[in-house]
């Protein structure tokens, strides 16, 4: 589990060759620990997951998830608020949210979608913004927008448990529990699927839940755990 | 670094584990017995219907015998896999051969219809008796101990074999003179470990880190927000096995969830 | 007294006639033998003033004394657990966050504020666990509470470790405490980043980082 020992000598690893802008690296440190070496460049975290850092660091609040102003306005409209910090030096920090598990994912030019509170960390060069998602509403309170991480980086995203990594594939269609359900990646249609009918021994309805349906090509992350949902629960 | 395995239906495991977290069920047109709330994605056809259903009647009065959690309980058929997780708990699968264990209500997730669920005489336990496989959640991995043993309630997931567990108090504490001083005094407090409940024959006691930070939360509950109805109302906490056993057995015929979200 | 690590989560102790040891109030998940479990009224060592010292100090932890033959597992809240042996050295942890202790070790309270002056009292405020802290020193294992896990993080003298001071748990070593922070006053004031604060280690030793930045 995640007692883990650094070595002092492992404490400034140096970032690793091919890379021609100086990149943060992500590491995990057991399970639930993120560590990023920077070199002078930013990356941006969840506000407040700063556990401990070496070196030179400056931590910048940044409003509307440092999406400027039209950012700032959109997730003021959709709900989907994200507080962000930029993180900035030379050394390395290591950030956790809440004990939850964290994943490292990297982009090349694809796109994920993320619940807000799930994104823990992501290079700076990436761009975030708010996309609509259609009919998952209810998902975690979150509403019907969710956050959208492009371009070429790494990404850590949180999740309550180790999140487990599903394909989908014209051929094996998923559905999730929206409670479960932490993000996505790739070319992916979501549509709202009512799963359980409780029709009781007098024939009456019971109550339904619903489950998020994911077809077409892609990865999707759920985690061991469940939100309270609006859906229902299975 | 894409650390995780990526997984599909051909590389997921059948009825086993995909981490110390998450459990995955093959259904192959089998059924199984599923508590509400665990059951986190699945591939393929698969079709979930209440306890209560009158098709499931024979399957129900075979292997199901607990009213008071039958609003909790859904019956999950047809093929593919299906992925169960509770809380981030550790999960593990247990096979029962002619054997019976008796797990605490809300640390159950699922079992297979060829064993028979019954409430046991502690409350807040169900009992699980025949021969199959059961998935079972306990915070932090579960630890295997033999009687002659005394566990604190909070840390205790169930027993197989065992005679049931009767109640241990500290009567020296209670009447000690510490009992005195601290009534007069206001120093020390109560050691909070004066009940356990004990065992004592042959048998196996499972435990876990004890749950008092992790309250267990009753299913079907919805978000404490405006806009949202029944938002926040308290439910009483069916199966929490902290000894609310209280709460009136969900009959067949309420509601039951939906009842509950719009408030009637 | 050895602890055996049973599981991430739990602890196995022997307790034996002689030897007593100490633990936190409602930390026993089931134990075997005879042991009696004792609301700790003189404080551990010191006897009653330092008893009552120590409640004057708000470092109020509800222990118990363990004694008798017998083993007991110890493990609260589902937290993670964390064993570390003390080899004449002191240790500084955080009074809730003790899971148990032998009862050889010796332990006191050190008034944070008192080294770290003023913002040592900010410190206090930030943690919301009191100014003070709860030391044991000599030869013995403690086993600490954390969420999600501990990091332990060496410091040396020529790299100091700065620290949440939320997700701080113990450090032991020749280590100085001081509460830096790490911004202008204009960052401080309504638009922070959540890191205001910070708890700079340096000199020779180890501090222990919890994955969270809950109390317990």
């Amino acid at each position: 589990m995640p007692r883990v020992r650094i070595p002092p000598a492992e404490l400034s690893s140096p970032p690793p060759a091919g890379y021609r802008r100086p990149v943060a690296t992500f590491r995990l440190q057991g399970s639930k620990v993120l560590a990023v070496d920077v070199t002078g460049d930013a990356v941006r975290a969840k506000n407040g997951s700063m556990v401990a850092y070496e070196g030179r660091m400056a931590f910048k609040k940044m409003s509307g998830g440092g999406e400027g102003l039209r950012g700032m306005v959109t997730r003021r409209l959709t709900g989907e608020q994200m507080e962000v910090m930029e993180v900035r030096g030379q050394g390395t920090c290591y950030f956790a949210d809440r004990a939850s598990d964290v994943t490292v994912l990297a982009l090349h030019g694809d796109k994920l979608c993320v619940e807000a509170s799930n994104l823990l960390c992501s290079d700076g060069g990436l761009r975030t913004g708010t996309t609509f998602t259609g009919l998952r509403g209810g998902a975690g309170g979150t509403g019907l927008f969710t956050t959208t991480v492009e371009g070429s980086g790494q990404v850590a995203i949180t999740s309550d448990g180790p999140a487990v990594v599903l394909r989908v594939t014209p051929r094996y269609p998923l559905s999730v529990d929206p409670g479960a359900y932490v993000a996505h990646q790739g070319d992916l249609r979501q549509s709202f699927q009512s799963g359980v009918t409780f029709r009781t021994l007098l024939g009456e309805g019971g109550g339904e839940a619903f489950q998020i349906r994911f077809e077409g090509d892609g990865l999707v992350y759920v985690q061991p755990s469940e939100r309270n949902t609006v859906g229902g629960d299975v | 670094m894409n650390a995780s395995a990526v997984h599909d239906p051909s590389t997921l495991p059948s009825d086993d584990n995909v981490n110390p977290y998450t459990f995955c069920v093959d259904l192959k047109g089998s059924r199984w017995f599923l508590q509400k709330g665990k059951m986190i994605a699945y591939y393929g056809d698969v079709s979930f219907q209440g306890v209560g259903h009158g098709a499931l009647d024979r399957l129900v009065r075979t292997s199901f015998h607990s009213p008071m959690h039958a609003g909790d309980w859904v019956v999950a058929e047809g093929s593919g896999k299906m992925l169960l997780a509770d809380r981030a708990f550790d999960v593990n699968s247990y096979d029962l051969d002619e054997g019976n264990l008796t797990v605490r209500s809300g640390n159950l997730l699922a079992f297979e219809p060829s064993l028979s669920l019954k409430q046991s005489i502690v409350p807040g336990f169900l009992t699980l008796i025949g021969t199959g496989t059961f998935v079972a959640a306990s915070n932090g991995p579960v630890v295997f101990m033999e009687p002659p043993i005394r566990v604190d309630p909070q840390a205790l997931v169930g027993w197989a074999d065992c005679p049931s567990p009767c109640h241990h108090y500290d009567h020296a504490y209670l009447s000690g003179v510490l009992g005195g001083l601290r009534a007069l005094t206001g120093i020390g407090g109560a050691s909070g470990e004066e009940h356990q409940f004990e065992f004592v024959g042959a048998g196996t006691v499972l435990l876990q880190s004890s749950e008092a930070l992790l309250p267990e939360r009753g299913t079907g509950t919805v978000p404490h927000e405006p806009g949202v109805p029944g938002g926040g109302a308290p439910h009483p906490g069916h199966g929490s096995g902290q000894g609310s056993h209280g709460s009136a057995p969900r009959l067949p015929g309420q509601l039951g969830d939906l009842q509950r979200r719009f408030g009637l | 007294m050895p602890f055996r690590e049973i599981n991430s989560k739990v602890v196995e102790a022997t307790v034996a006639p002689g030897q007593r040891m100490f633990s936190q109030r409602g930390a026993m998940l089931a134990y075997r033998g005879d042991v009696t479990f004792t609301p700790n009224t003189a404080g551990g060592q010191g006897g009653v003033m330092a008893m009552l010292g120590r409640r004057a100090a708000g470092e109020a932890a509800p222990l118990m004394t363990v004694e008798g033959e017998g083993t007991v597992l110890f493990g609260h809240g589902g937290h993670h657990v964390q064993v570390i042996r003390l080899a004449g050295d002191t240790l500084y942890v955080e009074a809730d966050r003790l899971l148990a202790f032998d009862g050889s070790l010796e332990q006191g309270t050190m008034f944070m504020g008192a080294q770290g002056g003023v913002m040592g009292m900010v410190r206090g405020q930030v943690t919301g666990q009191g100014l003070f802290t709860t030391t044991l020193k000599g030869h013995g294992a403690v086993a600490v509470m954390a969420h999600g896990g501990v990091l332990e993080l060496p410091v040396t003298p020529e790299r100091p470790v700065h620290v949440d001071p939320q997700a701080y748990v113990a450090h032991h070593g020749d280590v100085r405490n001081r509460l830096s922070t790490a911004l202008g006053w204009r960052d401080m004031v309504g638009r922070g980043s959540g890191e205001a604060f910070q708890l700079e280690l340096s000199g020779s030793g180890a501090v222990y980082v919890q994955a969270s930045e809950e109390k317990l």
